[in-house]
């Protein structure tokens, strides 16, 4: 279920044009215009690809839960930097590194790169390949090489909320 | 053996001379930076220009013409790249084989390529308020040309669509060039108002070239990358 091209087309000059306000970070007209002119000029060149779903992805549900996982993945990366903390200043060094499979549900390839981007992002976890629905993750203290354990240990609270903002 | 080391005696002699003679005329620890032309960059550049980025003020407006030459042997070396790669393509069935990039990085390139092309406009929109320029702009978005040929093997670029907005924006150089030539008597000289400092319209001619030399760049530099992927036909 792919959005038009008009959806596409303005979803992607939409999140630019934001981009822009960003980088520009003033309100100032001059630079609004030159970011209204620029995200239309560049959206024309990438629309098709950035997005499958076009304004669909601004959905109301699907924004709560963007706002909602900010500060749950934040929660979780201060978490796991804690944890790798300790692992590195431990005089034991207790560490079991090693290479886990893990299986995800999620079907759009959006979807499973925020997935991988999530568990890469948080420490101690990192996504190496992504093969269809199975993800190769480094992992470093192996609990379990379970399949099933380990997908929802390592992925199962992100899949969650990508399941609802990205599918 | 002694040729070499008398090749070496010699280099060695010059590189004390020329060492001890700068040494010695050069005020070592003194503050040279307001001395003599840069004096004048520096306490008149925004007022003669209008910029607030001084080294844009002086690469675009003072010595402009300078960045004309430079943008020349840009295109020369493009073009060199182009000539000598040309017909270069391995014999078939030699040709090298292309690893498939993982999904993650086909993904993220869909995301992150009109990302990365608006943060290079806005780099060389910016380039008389902000560090940076048309040449870094330019190099920012060849590299999002890049990401496109490393994430998908079969991605090529269209050549005509590029060689032509490559010439019309080196144009558009020229042709603000020779404006201000019949406008003020002078090749490049800024024939626009100044405006306030720190706008994004201010600054004269200054942004229409960074924004020339912008494109041009990076088409330039993405033509460079076609050409050496050996796109396969």
């Amino acid at each position: 279920m792919t959005a038009g091209n008009v959806s596409k087309y303005v979803y992607t000059a939409i999140i630019l044009f934001l981009l822009w306000i960003v980088l520009t970070s003033t309100f100032f007209w001059e630079e609004i215009l030159a970011g209204l002119v620029l995200s239309a000029m560049v959206a024309a060149m990438g629309y098709s690809l950035f997005t499958d779903k076009g304004l669909g992805n601004f959905s109301p549900k699907r924004l709560a839960y963007f706002l909602v996982y900010i500060p749950v993945f934040l929660w979780d990366v201060i978490k796991a930097n804690l944890d790798v903390a300790y692992r590195v200043l431990s005089p034991k060094m207790p560490i079991k590194p090693g290479i886990v499979e893990i299986h995800t549900d999620l079907k759009s390839d959006i979807a499973k790169l925020g997935l991988a981007n999530s568990i890469t992002l948080t420490p101690g976890t990192l996504t190496l390949d992504i093969d269809d629905d199975r993800l190769f993750i480094h992992w470093i203290y192996v609990r379990t090489t379970d399949i099933k354990e380990a997908s929802e240990e390592i992925g199962g609270k992100f899949e969650r909320y990508m399941k609802v903002i990205f599918e | 053996m002694i040729k070499k080391s008398i090749a070496l005696i010699l280099i060695a002699i010059l590189f004390v001379a020329i060492f001890f003679t700068l040494a010695n005329d050069l005020p070592f620890g003194d503050n040279r930076t307001t001395t003599g032309v840069s004096d004048k960059y520096i306490y008149h550049g925004v007022n003669d220009t209008g910029a607030s980025n001084l080294v844009t003020a002086i690469v675009v407006n003072y010595r402009g013409f300078d960045t004309l030459g430079e943008v020349t042997v840009l295109f020369v070396a493009a073009t060199g790249v182009g000539a000598v790669l040309y017909n270069m393509g391995r014999p078939a069935g030699k040709k090298r084989k292309k690893t498939e990039a993982s999904l993650i990085v086909r993904t993220g390139s869909r995301i992150l390529f009109p990302m990365m092309l608006l943060f290079g406009a806005y780099i060389f929109v910016h380039g008389h308020l902000t560090p940076g320029g048309g040449f870094q702009g330019g190099a920012v978005i060849a590299t999002a040309f890049l990401f496109k040929y490393v994430s998908d093997t079969r991605y090529h670029i269209d050549h005509n669509k590029f060689t032509a907005t490559e010439s019309v924006v080196g144009m558009t150089f020229a042709l603000v060039g020779i404006m201000g030539l019949l406008l003020t008597g002078y090749f490049l000289f800024n024939f626009l108002p100044n405006g306030s400092p720190g706008e994004l319209l201010s600054a004269g001619i200054i942004p229409i070239i960074y924004v020339a030399i912008g494109i041009k760049v990076g088409a330039e530099l993405t033509g460079i990358l076609d050409n050496m992927m050996e796109v396969e036909q």
